[in-house]
């Protein structure tokens, strides 16, 4: 067996320095201004009355009690509230995680919908007469999701544009000998990043400034600006550190706009955090999904047809798709392939992207029915990855650029131990244990997004890197640190990075897996332009206060504007206005498949090995090892990639066994709005975990040659988690998460 | 919005009068400012030491330990993850036991020794701790680790950190999204013998 990776991992080839954390000692000294840590003088407190149904009208209001409490300086309701304008939503080319404007009328839409805001002389004077804000609904039956009465099913424009199709899949259905016809499910998720979702607004003359978590700086402020009818030239936001965002804190939700406009009318700063439990009304949230896979194959095990369809619930206001059946049939060679996305609208908040926002769902269902068609097949469960193995797309025929998915088995089989697995069901325990192991396919695509970056250089010898791209906890500091450095020939210490801030030259969103690829690569053209100054190689950093004598000047400056191949500089215009819609991200992806046509396939590969106990009567799960192996092209940085991979598998373990936000399905509410009862890992839930680091040379997906990985170990582990569960029991669980009465029944 | 009656709750609700009064009330007693408006916040003289520092604040007596240090002395350094018991983010240390400050009153910690993230380090040095976190990777977005490396410097301590599996569950209240616990683990059995030679 290989030796586990340490936390600090040796380099291996096409990787770089596996050096600290750009903002390591800052973190661990409690440094680092988060939102809601800036020091403001003087702020005013907004707290929010949320709602208490999911559907219907406000028949009273009494916010008396709440105007009466010394140190309330307003109630801000639907009779007062300040007008917002109506912009899009983020897949229809706006900025807006969900259209639903609160407080614009006396309607509820969903469960936690503001009611009214408060804003008070202190927290505890906001929250408490929030409290005594009196209200009474004319409530109406809500639908709550998939079979509710009143939901209704919608198959969008985009889901026609986008549905995959290769050769005759009915045909190939037909006339396939060995086929595995199955029904799975995945929950609604939160996700819970720790640090809460919080806004402080700050008005100097006709200029604000606000704090608050963000993956895209340069979209949250052009919304809120749009929204609040202000020159987005005005408009600041400042955000250097995100406490982990996951896809939460991507899109510019309605609680901005409402704070903004409150400090504007109140003359002073405001600050509102939101409270947990209402971060789950008011954000996004991973759609619930329900699929059919039908699997088909030869009686060697090549597949000869596959379809897979997908429901997902989303809200009556926006069409959000999470639409993975268009990568799932890339994954392997097959000749007759078809797929369907059918929408379900209920009175819900409109979901969003939540890590891996398609893969995770869509991997479950087809990485689970691989497994049971490996079983119909008796045949090795890698096997039949290997037998199916691909190169190109499957649709377009496009070949990818570098996929090293069955490298990654090899490595982590051997490491796991998995010659020894006996492949029977029930075969394996100890004691009152039952042992099941199970694998699973990680991929996630490379997506990449305008990016533009500003670099100074100094004749000391140090460089500044300006870029409005994001940290929350990927490492992209230390990467722009290091991109910068090895370019410019310096040592890594000598660079200062500054990020999250939309006063800086645009940078992509912190989704998709982008960051590095696209900012990494402005960053490293920026430096190449420093380096064309001194004619194309750098000094040495002793000889650059010579060099810079030389050249007559004390310091350099570049900017730079990059873009992926395929796109072009109105990419960079759409950028400063904070739009997804030069290509990238999630939309990307489904632009990208749509293209088709020969256009390469670039995605990162993994795969991931489990072992998981059950008790023999209790049923009580849990998971002792876990082994992933991953290949994505260039690694900047060994120790943040591998923390990135460990922190993903972890996520797919939890996905798999403990996250669901339970729906009422009468009152389509959320029962466990708190991460007590909204179960995320904690450190005793984790096991080992070992990550092998697959080295991978790609020299055509960008200029860095690097992937993203943030989205990719957390796919498939759900996947390898259930068909483990399956080999210690013979029971095969289709909808997640797996818990002890699914077993027990 | 509805016009508030003319009552002594109308005339407060018209919010300049509201605010000065809020602060006449901060000065009085609270003793005296209790009876005289039911619904006002009792505000009370609290002194706090933080960080081997006496601070004297006048706060609503509801004001969590967590709120005192992040709202009113600007120590951010503690983080807010839930308001309820639920994440660890707000770990500090009271009197060399770590208590989760969302859940202690400012005025609980009066008399005692608060101890906060900004802190640890000594005389510019690193606790063992904060370095092993560095050395291990143990965080990612490093919201939760003020809470983290909190929890585990009482963690040893209290002699919970013998084995992994020790570490493990006695490390279970503090949530970290970004799931860096093995690294955490890894951290802990870094520092633990050296916090024993210190
Ligand atoms: S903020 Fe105190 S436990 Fe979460
Ligand atoms: S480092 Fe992000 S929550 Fe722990």
């Amino acid at each position: 067996m290989l030796q586990p990776t340490p936390p600090v991992p040796q380099p291996l080839e096409n990787m770089g320095q596996a050096i600290p954390r750009y903002e390591a000692t800052a973190k661990v000294t409690g440094q680092p201004l988060y939102a809601a840590d800036e020091p403001i003088a003087r702020p005013l407190y907004a707290f929010f009355k949320t709602s208490g149904v999911a559907r219907g009208t406000i028949a009273s209001l009494d916010v008396r009690k709440a105007e009466a409490m010394p140190g309330v300086m307003k109630v801000y309701t639907h009779r007062n509230a300040p007008p917002r304008k109506a912009v899009k939503h983020i897949m229809t080319g706006g900025y807006m995680s969900d259209t639903n404007i609160p407080l614009a009328d006396n309607r509820v839409r969903h469960d936690g919908d503001i009611v009214a805001m408060v804003v008070a002389d202190s927290y505890e004077i906001a929250r408490d007469a929030a409290n005594r804000i009196e209200v009474r609904y004319a409530a109406q039956a809500p639908a709550a999701t998939f079979g509710s009465p009143g939901a209704v099913k919608k198959v969008p424009e985009q889901a026609q544009k986008n549905a995959k199709k290769a050769g005759d899949f009915a045909a190939g259905w037909s006339r396939a000998p060995v086929k595995v016809d199955a029904r799975y499910s995945t929950p609604t998720q939160h996700h819970n990043p720790i640090e809460l979702y919080a806004t402080t607004a700050v008005w100097n003359g006709d200029q604000l400034t606000f704090y608050e978590p963000s993956q895209f700086v340069y979209s949250t402020a052009n919304g809120l600006a749009e929204q609040i009818g202000v020159d987005p030239a005005k408009v600041h936001l400042v955000n250097p550190y995100v406490g982990g965002g996951f896809g939460g804190k991507g899109i510019l939700t309605q609680r901005t706009a409402l704070v903004a406009l409150a400090a504007r009318d109140l003359g002073r700063p405001v600050k509102l955090v939101l409270h947990r439990k209402q971060a789950y009304g008011l954000t996004t949230y991973r759609a619930e999904t329900r699929q059919r896979v039908r699997l088909g194959a030869d009686r060697n095990g090549k597949l000869v047809a596959f379809a897979h369809d997908g429901e997902e619930v989303t809200s009556r206001a926006d069409d959000y798709m999470v639409g993975g059946v268009e990568n799932t049939v890339e994954m392997y060679a097959c000749p007759n392939i078809a797929t369907s996305v059918t929408l379900v609208k209920a009175d819900r908040n409109t979901p969003g992207f939540m890590r891996s926002p398609p893969e995770t769902p869509y991997m479950f269902g087809l990485e689970s029915a691989m497994d049971e068609l490996a079983v119909a097949l008796n045949m090795d469960p890698v096997e039949l990855r290997r037998i199916n193995d691909t190169q190109k797309s499957p649709i377009s025929g496009a070949p990818y650029t570098s996929r090293s998915l069955m490298q990654c088995y090899d490595q982590a089989a051997a490491a796991f131990g998995w010659s020894r697995r006996n492949p029977r069901p029930l075969s394996m325990s100890q004691g009152d244990w039952l042992i099941g192991w199970g694998c699973a396919t990680a991929t996630y695509p490379t997506n990449m997004m305008a990016s533009t970056a500003r670099i100074r250089l100094t004749a000391d010898g140090k460089a500044v890197v300006e870029v409005a791209a994001h940290d929350m906890g990927q490492g992209a500091y230390t990467a722009m640190q290091q991109i910068a450095a090895k370019r410019l020939g310096l040592d890594p210490r000598q660079v200062t990075v500054r990020m999250g801030d939309s006063a800086l030259p645009p940078g992509p969103v912190a989704g998709g897996s982008m960051t590095t690829a696209s900012a990494g690569s402005a960053v490293h053209t920026a430096a190449g332009k420093i380096a064309a100054r001194f004619g194309g190689a750098m000094p040495a950093p002793n000889d650059l206060d010579d060099a810079f004598r030389r050249l007559g000047v004390t310091q350099i400056e570049e900017y730079a504007e990059w873009w992926p191949p395929g796109q072009g500089p109105q990419a960079v215009r759409a950028l400063y206005k904070g739009s997804m819609g030069g290509g990238g991200g999630e939309e990307g992806e489904q632009q990208e498949g749509n293209a088709g046509g020969g256009k390469p396939m670039m995605a990162a590969f993994g795969a991931e090995f489990v072992e998981v106990r059950i008790h023999r009567l209790t049923r009580e799960i849990r998971v002792p090892r876990m082994t992933g192996a991953f290949a994505a092209g260039h690694i900047v940085n060994p120790r943040t990639a591998r923390s990135q991979y460990l922190g993903g598998m972890i996520w797919g373990m939890a996905s798999a066994l403990l996250e669901a936000t339970e729906v009422d399905a009468k009152r389509a509410r959320y029962v466990n709005d708190n991460i007590a009862e909204y179960l995320v890992a904690v450190n005793a839930d984790v096991p080992q975990v070992d990550v092998i680091l697959v080295p991978e040379v790609d020299t055509k997906v960008n200029p860095l040659g690097v992937k993203g990985i943030g989205e990719l170990a957390n796919v498939g582990t759900a996947a390898a988690i259930a068909n483990a569960v399956y080999h210690a029991t013979g029971k095969r669980i289709r909808d997640l998460p797996i818990t002890m009465d699914k077993l027990l029944v | 919005m509805e016009t508030p009656k003319i009552s002594r709750r109308g005339l407060l609700g018209a919010s300049p009068v509201v605010a000065v009064s809020a602060k006449a009330a901060s000065a009085q007693t609270p003793e005296a400012a209790a009876p005289a408006l039911p619904d006002a916040p009792v505000r009370r003289r609290v002194v706090l030491k933080v960080n081997g520092e006496s601070r004297e604040l006048d706060l609503d007596t509801r004001t969590t330990l967590l709120d005192a240090l992040r709202e009113h002395l600007h120590l951010a350094g503690t983080k807010k993850g839930c308001d309820q018991g639920q994440c660890g983010a707000c770990t500090v240390h009271l009197d060399g036991e770590r208590v989760l400050s969302c859940l202690t009153l400012a005025a609980q910690a009066e008399g005692r020794e608060v101890v906060t993230i900004e802190g640890l380090a000594r005389g510019g040095k690193l606790h063992p701790m904060q370095q092993a976190f560095i050395d291990n990777d143990a965080f990612q977005c490093g919201y939760c680790t003020p809470g983290q490396i909190m929890s585990a410097v009482a963690c040893v301590q209290e002699g919970h950190a013998r084995t992994d599996h020790e570490i493990r569950e006695y490390m279970s209240g503090n949530l970290c999204r970004c799931a860096a616990y093995p690294n955490i683990v890894a951290a802990i059995n870094q520092a633990k013998s050296q916090m024993g030679r210190a």
